[in-house]
């Protein structure tokens, strides 16, 4: 027997885990990043200084060290973090970062004659963002919003090092006991495999709604 | 901080950091045209092949880096595949990203609109100019964000070479952080290097991207 | 003109104040807090938090979630010597020191082995284990009979371990030069020990024999150890040394009382003496 099926129910309870934590950081960092692009967009001098700042620390800190400086650091300066608190919002943080990249190149993407017509027209700033350029960024950011939703469930593998056993972690203890490192990847492997291709459906299944309510 | 050790440590640090590029660099122009021939590939007319290609996007986009990287570098042999760490961490660099490369262009592709290809329809332009002259200009506009998001996220997946023995900048920091037991160091130095790198590269992207608008418009 | 002349500057500054920051607070967590009784907060507590990788068989296994080994029954006795309960950790080593400075749990019970350097930055336990240097081969490979058969051939280890520093040191002495391969992991060492990339592995003899009896069909471990005799200790922060006290004191009396002796011949085997004071570093 490859891997026991003693091994698959612990692989399966620290899917959950990787399940859980990644839909956290994909919903937290959904609205940062949504925030960090319109104050970049649209949001004056000032703000769209910030939302820059935000992208380059976040996006330029890599994950691990994130987490590390969260959990780790944090306390010795005197703010003693939990490791659910740590690892979801290290990677919400992280997350909102790339989000707000994939907006804002999506806004991009709309021509931009559709805001002057819809200037001229008359439309409100807000309508204009809400009727206008929103949906349609959204429609195209879909295929790199999967993209950066599957590579989070992937990056959050990484919480492993606040002493949360998710799915990397779990394929590693058992390749280790077992001495059959190829065997516990290959299982590890498959877990994210069913959690993506999932999501991957759900993402194809709205790609094309959306396509179809764009015609 | 100690300093002592950092500088001790210095030229290895300095020398994976050039390992690490060099095989990010290579790892991403190898993905960047498998991921263009891939999503191009995507609308080819044969059924088998896209549905092929849907595979391979999705086993490589659907499982970690570090597992990938692991089973061709370990399981290769008993296939009689033997490859050298360092090539192996470079074709699975590429392999890996050019999954999400070519679901980039498939989306960018998706963002043309359609009526400015029946137009170049209309007045009678070739297939293969449509692509050259259209839909690939107006397509790379629109991906270029997330082809530097995906750059910089690869540039961070560089540090699983190290698993195989790749003598990056992970590979080096590790050996000063097990000879010397230094905690916070190593981290705050990985920090410094990728923060660099990643800078460099979003400040060329956000040239890049700025062109091609400029481009458009001015092609417009 | 004059404003863009001032950003960079400012920034600079902020940046180099961020670094003196960041020194000085790594600075404080190294040395800072030296009248800390970590011992009587223990107590105080109930509790013993220690914290692991638990990939070191057989010394820590997590067996499908339950954590097993030779540091799981031993920390466990010690505990029992000091009236208290433990709680266990699984941590990757990427973040087993920093959470130890972070005063994340009270010990570390990875057996490593003390060097001079890493004397400098924490405190170790009087030896929990032997730690002796050994080599470990492909089943079934006939080309390697004793240790000096590595001449010409390929070995891996492990990065900064003092069984890899006593490779090198054995592999300069004999006739055809050694190529040794550093791993950030041993069980990435197996594996490529597995593939054919490597000839041979080194590590601390319990480890190998363990891996061998797990994997007979893999593996086989070459006779004798070739390395002098090391030991493998717990570690703690540098100012803990109640604690410390505490720990060794209970670890003396465990090894005199049997219990150590117990521990040793369930998972190595045999038992085998160890001393019983901090040994000076060789490395």
């Amino acid at each position: 027997m490859l891997v026991s099926a003693h091994s698959l129910g612990y692989l399966a309870q620290a899917a959950g885990v990787t399940v859980a934590l990644s839909l956290a950081g994909i919903a937290f960092g959904f609205v940062i990043g949504t925030l960090v692009c319109v104050a970049r967009v649209s949001g004056g001098p000032a703000l769209a200084r910030l939302g820059g700042a935000y992208v380059s620390v976040f996006r330029g800190v890599p994950l691990l060290v994130l987490l590390l400086f969260i959990y780790y650091f944090l306390p010795i300066v005197g703010l003693d973090v939990p490791a659910l608190v740590a690892a979801i919002g290290g990677l919400s943080l992280s997350s909102g970062a790339y989000q707000a990249e994939i907006l804002r190149g999506a806004l991009n993407g709309v021509p931009r004659g559709q805001t002057e017509a819809a200037t001229a027209l008359g439309y409100s700033n807000l309508d204009l963002w809400r009727r206008i350029l929103l949906p349609q960024a959204l429609r195209i950011s879909i295929p790199p919003m999967i993209n950066e939703f599957i590579l989070l469930i992937k990056a959050s593998s990484l919480v492993s090092v606040v002493g949360i056993a998710e799915i990397t972690r779990v394929s590693m203890n058992i390749a280790s006991m077992t001495y059959r490192p190829l065997e516990a990847y290959v299982a590890g492997g498959l877990f994210y495999l069913a959690i993506n291709l999932t999501l991957a459906g759900l993402g194809g299944l709205a790609e094309r709604r959306a396509l179809a309510g764009a015609r | 901080m100690s300093w002592d050790v950092l500088l001790h440590y210095a030229p290895a640090l300095i020398r994976g950091f050039g390992v690490t590029i060099a095989c990010w660099a290579s790892g991403c122009a190898l993905g960047l045209v498998l991921g263009f021939a891939v999503a191009l590939g995507a609308e080819a007319p044969s059924r088998a092949l896209r549905a092929v290609l849907r595979v391979y996007v999705e086993v490589l986009r659907g499982t970690p880096f570090l597992m990938q990287l692991f089973i061709l570098y370990a399981g290769g042999p008993s296939l009689g595949l033997r490859l050298s760490a360092t090539t192996a961490g470079v074709l699975g660099l590429g392999l890996y990203s050019s999954a999400y490369f070519s679901e980039i262009f498939r989306g960018a592709f998706a963002a043309v609109p359609r009526g400015l290809i029946e137009a170049a329809m209309s007045v009678g332009m070739a297939p293969f100019d449509i692509l050259a002259r259209v839909r690939a200009p107006i397509a790379f506009v629109a991906a270029s964000p997330p082809i530097v998001n995906t750059l910089i996220v690869m540039s961070k997946e560089t540090v699983v070479l190290s698993i195989i023995t790749v003598p990056e900048l992970m590979y080096e920091m590790q050996t000063m952080a097990a000879e010397t037991f230094t905690a916070f160091d190593a981290i705050f130095a990985m920090a410094v290097f990728y923060w660099c790198l990643v800078e460099v590269v979003s400040r060329i992207g956000r040239r890049v991207e700025k062109r091609a608008a400029a481009f458009l418009v001015s092609h417009a | 003109m004059d404003n863009d002349q001032r950003m960079p500057m400012s920034r600079r500054t902020a940046l180099r104040l961020g670094l003196a920051g960041l020194a000085s607070a790594g600075f404080a967590a190294g040395q800072g807090t030296a009248f800390a009784d970590t011992l009587a907060d223990v107590k105080k507590r109930g509790e013993l938090v220690v914290a692991t990788e638990m990939q070191f068989p057989p010394f820590d296994i997590s067996d499908n979630g339950v954590y097993k080994g030779v540091d799981r029954e031993l920390i466990d006795a010690v505990a029992k010597e000091l009236g208290v309960k433990v709680s266990y950790l699984d941590l990757p080593w990427t973040s087993v020191l920093p959470g130890l400075e972070a005063k994340k749990f009270d010990l570390v019970i990875a057996p490593v082995t003390i060097t001079k350097e890493r004397m400098k930055h924490y405190a170790f336990s009087v030896p929990i284990a032997e730690a002796t240097a050994a080599l470990m081969k492909r089943a079934g490979d006939k080309s390697i009979a004793k240790p000096e058969d590595i001449a010409g051939k390929t070995v891996g280890g492990q990065k900064g371990t003092a069984q890899l520093a006593q490779l090198k040191e054995f592999a300069a002495k004999l006739g055809k030069p050694v190529e040794v391969k550093e791993y950030v992991d041993n069980n990435q060492s197996y594996a490529d020990l597995a593939a054919g990339r490597i000839d041979a592995s080194v590590n601390s003899l319990p480890n190998l024999a363990y891996a061998a009896a797990q994997r007979p069909d893999a593996f086989a471990v070459v006779t004798p150890p070739f390395g002098q005799p090391t030991y493998f200790s717990w570690v703690a922060r540098l100012d803990d040394k109640t604690l410390m006290d505490a720990v060794n004191a209970a670890i003396v009396k465990l090894d005199g009382d049997g219990t150590m002796a117990k521990i040793q011949k369930n998972w190595f085997g045999q038992s085998m003496a160890l001393p019983t004071t901090v040994p000076e570093p060789a490395i």
